[in-house]
């Protein structure tokens, strides 16, 4: 153990921001969910509801040095991340005031400004980028570190390997947290994950592997902490299996004919926001007048964020032309 | 159909908290514990055994066995009859160990074979009654299971089930600690704690500067995790009849040197040492923070809820591996005449 990263413990305030991220991400999926039922969002979603104490349990451990690449289910990772809402739900919309200024969609919404690399189309595509981010950080001697989000499909790719091959290989300050929420698409990962349980990967790559329960924002916390520090240090690359289970389908429109109760025993059982909620009011670091409090704003965020959204108007032809190419 | 039953319950998940990231503990893959059971299963048919009850886990053991029985061809060692426990629904928590456990002792289970380390065992041994508990280590901080090759410990446990060997003057009762909560109540084999952490989170202790009180029901000196650090000052066997109180602060003048997780050799201070007697209950000093069992969190407490203590005689019922296989030579039960 190191001891030269010091490790606060999570003062009040940082345990607000944490409600607040989680609440944002839940609120703002059940509401993309509400509203792709009506038929105004073009293209596809993927929903991260359930999975909230991973993007907020490792994002609440990261800086302005730091970089995340998402997946395609990216909406927890960038709100964690700290990417404008209102932007979020343009972009998802396709509206010209998006992240993109309307062009990505669900899949592609990223803000380099906020250490965002991008949700992902690629299954597999976030691991290869944070390599390069991590190897820029460990060159320019910046501190920063690197997270790749990814699922259990995405675990199977081999861009995800070669990465963490390449990340122990370059001793990168690269973390790969890999969200098994149990299936890739409609594929489950007990039958398609050879090695059963994602973390023990890591020893073939020489790094460690730790399994922590998806759904408790502190063990997600403290997990990450460690593993952040260590790469700050130069201790290299970790991966960390975040287990638990999606509320929604995998797109929204899947049947799900592939599962049985589980998301309603994970809803009324293991729910993080409930589980964190009921462990901060018990310990009595926040009251649930506090809790209440931030609801009602992530709401009130959320529902202006919508008719903000519908209200703005859609990129015109010329806006085809631009951002195509970047210049260095 | 005989009544020589094994239970074989395994941890999918031990072995892998975040001890592997913060101290290089030891990885166990699934496909050595699933290898483990399979040359239990060898060992199990060689001396007689009918039936095995296997747990099943979402982790890919049971499935890997399930797999190996399917390949296994008619001049293989003879393999007695696997039935899986499923049916349930599988939690993958605690409780799916739990479950398994009561199943095989309603089951008829003669001994019970239990994969995984420190918390596997505890878990076990809370719901395995008077049934002769045999705990393997596949897991991190491994105090009270043994490191001990699988075949071995299958033909112990297979010479106890067919009645070969009797029970009775091969097993030891266990020390147990019981430590109250409110109506919260958690058992521990080896250890309680009291932690200055806040949350149970990541579960497992490895700063010794949040520990400020441990219960030790033994001590020994060369023992892996919190109980190493009263080994080294005040060790308490597996079958004295008391246990150990340590107190500790980072301070304390009296600093001693201690394994207390793999991979993490540091100093401790001891403010005071105490003996536990068997019986009484003890209230913790500390007001507030987390009760840790076997070296992992366990049960948050506040003020107002002062949890309390006590060393119990009467725990599970443990296999001494050294001694069936020493019944066994004195009896010859392994001799064979050749024809």
């Amino acid at each position: 153990m190191t001891d030269t990263v010091e490790r606060k413990s999570l003062t009040r305030e940082d345990l607000l921001d944490v409600y607040r991220t989680m609440r944002t991400i839940r609120e703002f999926e059940e509401r993309v969910h509400a509203e792709f039922a009506t038929g105004d969002i073009p293209g596809f979603v993927h929903l991260y509801a359930g999975e909230e104490a991973s993007a907020a349990g490792v994002c609440s451990n990261l800086d302005d040095r730091d970089t995340i690449a998402s997946t395609h289910r990216g909406h927890g990772h960038c709100i964690a991340r700290g990417v404008d809402v209102a932007e979020m739900m343009a972009e998802i919309y396709g509206r010209k005031t998006g992240s993109c200024h309307g062009k990505g969609g669900s899949m592609h919404i990223a803000d380099l400004s906020k250490g965002m690399l991008g949700a992902n189309g690629i299954v597999g595509g976030g691991p290869p980028l944070i390599c390069g981010t991590a190897l820029a950080a460990k060159i320019k001697g910046t501190g920063g570190v690197s997270v790749a989000f990814f699922g259990d499909g995405g675990s199977n790719q081999g861009t995800t390997l070669e990465s963490m091959n390449l990340a122990s290989v370059w001793n990168l300050p690269a973390i790969f947290v890999a969200e098994n929420n149990g299936y890739a698409e409609t594929t489950s990962s007990t039958w398609s994950v050879a090695s059963d349980n994602i973390a023990d990967r890591a020893a073939g790559f020489g790094m460690p592997g730790v399994i922590v329960d998806g759904f408790d924002f502190f063990a997600a916390h403290e997990a990450a902490r460690e593993a952040i520090a260590r790469a700050r240090e130069g201790g290299g690359p970790t991966l960390i299996e975040m287990k638990f289970t999606r509320y929604f389908g995998h797109f929204e429109g899947d049947q799900q004919t592939y599962r049985a109760d589980e998301v309603a025993r994970a809803r009324a059982e293991f729910d993080c926001l409930k589980r964190f909620a009921d462990r901060v009011t018990e310990t009595g670091e926040l009251s649930r007048a506090d809790l209440d409090a931030v609801d009602a704003e992530v709401a009130t965020l959320i529902d202006a964020a919508v008719a903000d959204a519908k209200a703005a108007p859609l990129p015109t032809e010329a806006d085809l032309l631009t951002d195509v190419y970047v210049r260095y | 159909m005989g009544d020589a039953v094994v239970g074989v319950v395994a941890n999918p998940l031990s072995g892998r908290d975040i001890r592997r990231l913060v101290t290089q503990a030891s990885v166990f893959p699934t496909a050595e514990k699933a290898n483990m059971i399979q040359r239990m299963l060898t060992a199990f048919g060689a001396v007689g055994v009918h039936r095995v009850l296997l747990s099943t886990d979402l982790g890919g053991i049971s499935a890997a066995v399930f797999r190996a029985i399917g390949r296994r061809r008619g001049a293989d060692p003879r393999w007695p009859e696997v039935e899986f426990l499923d049916g349930q629904p599988i939690r993958q928590t605690a409780q799916d160990t739990l479950d398994a456990v009561r199943r095989m002792v309603t089951a008829g289970a003669r001994v019970i074979v239990c994969l995984g380390g420190d918390g596997t065992a505890r878990v076990a041994a809370s719901a395995a009654g008077d049934v002769p508990l045999l705990a393997l280590s596949t897991g991190t901080n491994n105090v009270f299971p043994a490191v001990r090759e699988a075949t071995v410990a299958g033909l112990a446990a297979g010479l106890i089930a067919t009645g070969a060997v009797p029970a009775d003057g091969v097993t030891d009762r266990a020390k147990l600690l019981e430590v109250r909560v409110g109506g919260r109540v958690e058992t521990a084999l080896v250890d309680v704690a009291t932690s200055t952490e806040r949350h149970v989170g990541a579960r497992a202790v490895w700063d010794p500067a949040t520990v400020t009180e441990l219960f030790c029901a033994f001590a020994e000196p060369d023992a892996i995790g919190l109980s190493a650090i009263a080994g080294q000052v005040r060790p308490v066997a597996r079958h004295d009849p008391h246990g150990v109180i340590l107190r500790l602060a980072p301070d304390a003048a009296r600093q001693v040197l201690a394994p207390i997780a793999p991979g993490l050799v540091v100093p401790v201070g001891v403010r005071s040492i105490e003996r536990l007697e068997a019986g009484p209950v003890y209230h913790v000093d500390a007001r507030a923070g987390v009760i840790a069992v076997d070296g992992e969190r366990e049960l948050a407490f506040g003020p107002g809820e002062r949890p309390a203590v006590r060393l119990r005689a009467d725990g599970p019922r443990c296999v001494d591996v050294a001694a069936v296989l020493a019944a066994s030579a004195r009896l010859g039960l392994l001799e064979r005449v050749r024809h």
